[in-house]
């Protein structure tokens, strides 16, 4: 299986990949604070049997903006993609995600799932996902789920309670909900 | 050391702008076990509430010293570094926060608090391994994320299990005893019984006399719409049960 890792700022991230029969891909897309960007990636999953495990998160907090733009294609029959992401955003920094998946006429035994989360920090930041699915074959299984939210007071306080401070009690709430993205970085 | 731990002086306290708590004075001195009865929507909920400091909860006027300090001035945090705990009526899920480092947390918080270095990591798993014990929970607990995926008997156990850990000066179980089966019920009370030192003193919220059986009170008052009508001794508790609250004059 191929692994790929890209910490936008310091690795280029790419705009197209594809992947032939039988290959899989494991690929971690992180934005770190004080980044920004605006980028398209398209993936096609070419080949039968290809699969492709995508996962990023950004980090925003103050004035950044995000924009991703990422387009999963299958085009060939019993292909998988999962794709999760997860957002922090604070200050008033945007970040916006689009996510399309596009099941090609023909490309029958298709498993895709997408979930896109955000976590609102501030009351000035802003957060939006757009997913979208495009099917044109039968026998798929296609899911997707978006969420935007804050982090939650009773759990703050709970933390509060047991003598671990408000800052640190947020940013362990911020790291857990990052975790399932970012713990990949350590595989 | 001042004898007294906590008193309660003509406490008034509500949510949203309704009084709840109507004048509540309370002593609780080191070494005792205090159980505070009371109906539904007398206000044992909002005491607890008040006394762990509850963002939500408004005080409009009386005083609550905790070993000479202004307990209503100290942040939630503050409180449990002073040696409150709180054990809560209905514990909360924190997804992907284990409780492994849930605790870490709260134990080099407060010795961050004191001054103190960070608790070596040996020290701490001899201590974790110790408290999981004493509420007979298995290895595999101290992994799993905060009380997430709990049964309700292994929420309240989970949360005598923390108090195990902080060693509190000041426990309150509010309404502990509610969703356990007989068996976790004498984990939980055998659990707060150990941990019972001269020093340390409890508060046990209930709306029944079961755990009371268990952890036995060495005074026992009687909350209704807000006010402690009656104050006793254990004999209380019997009169409870035979005659329910509205045997109970207030």
């Amino acid at each position: 299986m191929d692994s790929l890792v890209c910490i936008a700022g310091r690795d280029p991230v790419p705009s197209f990949l594809s992947l032939g029969e039988g290959e899989s891909l494991h690929m971690t897309l992180v934005v770190p604070e004080g980044v920004s960007i605006e980028h398209s990636l398209e993936i096609h999953l070419d080949g039968p049997g290809a699969s492709l495990d995508l996962a990023g998160a950004w980090r925003c907090s103050s004035d950044e903006r995000v924009r991703l733009q990422v387009i999963v294609r299958h085009n060939a029959p019993g292909c998988t993609s999962g794709q999760l992401f997860k957002g922090v955003v604070a200050g008033s920094a945007r970040a916006e995600f689009d996510g399309l998946v596009y099941v090609a006429p023909g490309a029958v035994k298709t498993e895709a799932r997408q979930q896109s989360h955000s976590l609102l920090l501030s009351e000035g930041a802003f957060a939006e996902a757009r997913p979208q699915l495009e099917i044109y074959a039968d026998d798929v299984q296609c899911s997707h789920g978006a969420t935007t939210g804050y982090l939650n007071p009773e759990e703050l306080f709970y933390m509060r309670s047991r003598g671990i401070p408000e800052e640190e009690a947020r940013a362990m709430q911020v790291e857990a909900f990052l975790a399932p993205v970012l713990n990949r970085l350590e595989l | 050391m001042s004898n007294i731990l906590l008193e309660i002086k003509d406490l008034h306290a509500g949510i949203e702008g309704r009084e709840i708590l109507k004048g509540v004075n309370l002593t609780i001195r080191r070494g005792e076990v205090h159980a505070v009865m009371g109906p539904n929507g007398a206000g044992k909920s909002t005491l607890s509430a008040v006394l762990a400091g509850r963002a939500d909860y408004t005080v409009t006027s009386g005083s609550v010293t905790y070993d000479g300090r202004d307990l209503l001035a100290m942040a939630p945090e503050e409180r449990s570094w002073a040696g409150i705990f709180l054990s809560f009526q209905y514990p909360v899920e924190i997804p992907g926060v284990s409780i492994t480092n849930f605790m870490k947390a709260a134990l080099n918080s407060r010795r961050k608090a004191q001054g103190l270095p960070e608790l070596k990591p040996a020290e701490f798993l001899k201590l974790l391994k110790d408290r999981m014990a004493m509420v007979q929970m298995k290895g595999e607990f101290a992994k799993r994320e905060v009380n997430v995926g709990f049964s309700g008997g292994e929420k309240k156990r989970n949360e005598i299990f923390q108090m195990a850990m902080l060693e509190p000066t000041l426990s309150i179980l509010d309404e502990t005893d509610s969703g356990l089966d007989v068996d976790a019920l004498r984990i939980v009370a055998d659990g707060v019984n150990r941990l019972r030192t001269p020093q340390t003193a409890s508060i046990v919220i209930t709306h029944y006399q079961r755990l009371l059986d268990y952890i036995v009170p060495d005074v026992v008052h009687v909350l209704k719409a807000g006010r402690i009508v009656r104050t006793g001794g254990r004999e209380l508790v019997d009169l409870i049960e035979t005659q329910g609250y509205d045997g109970i004059d207030g």
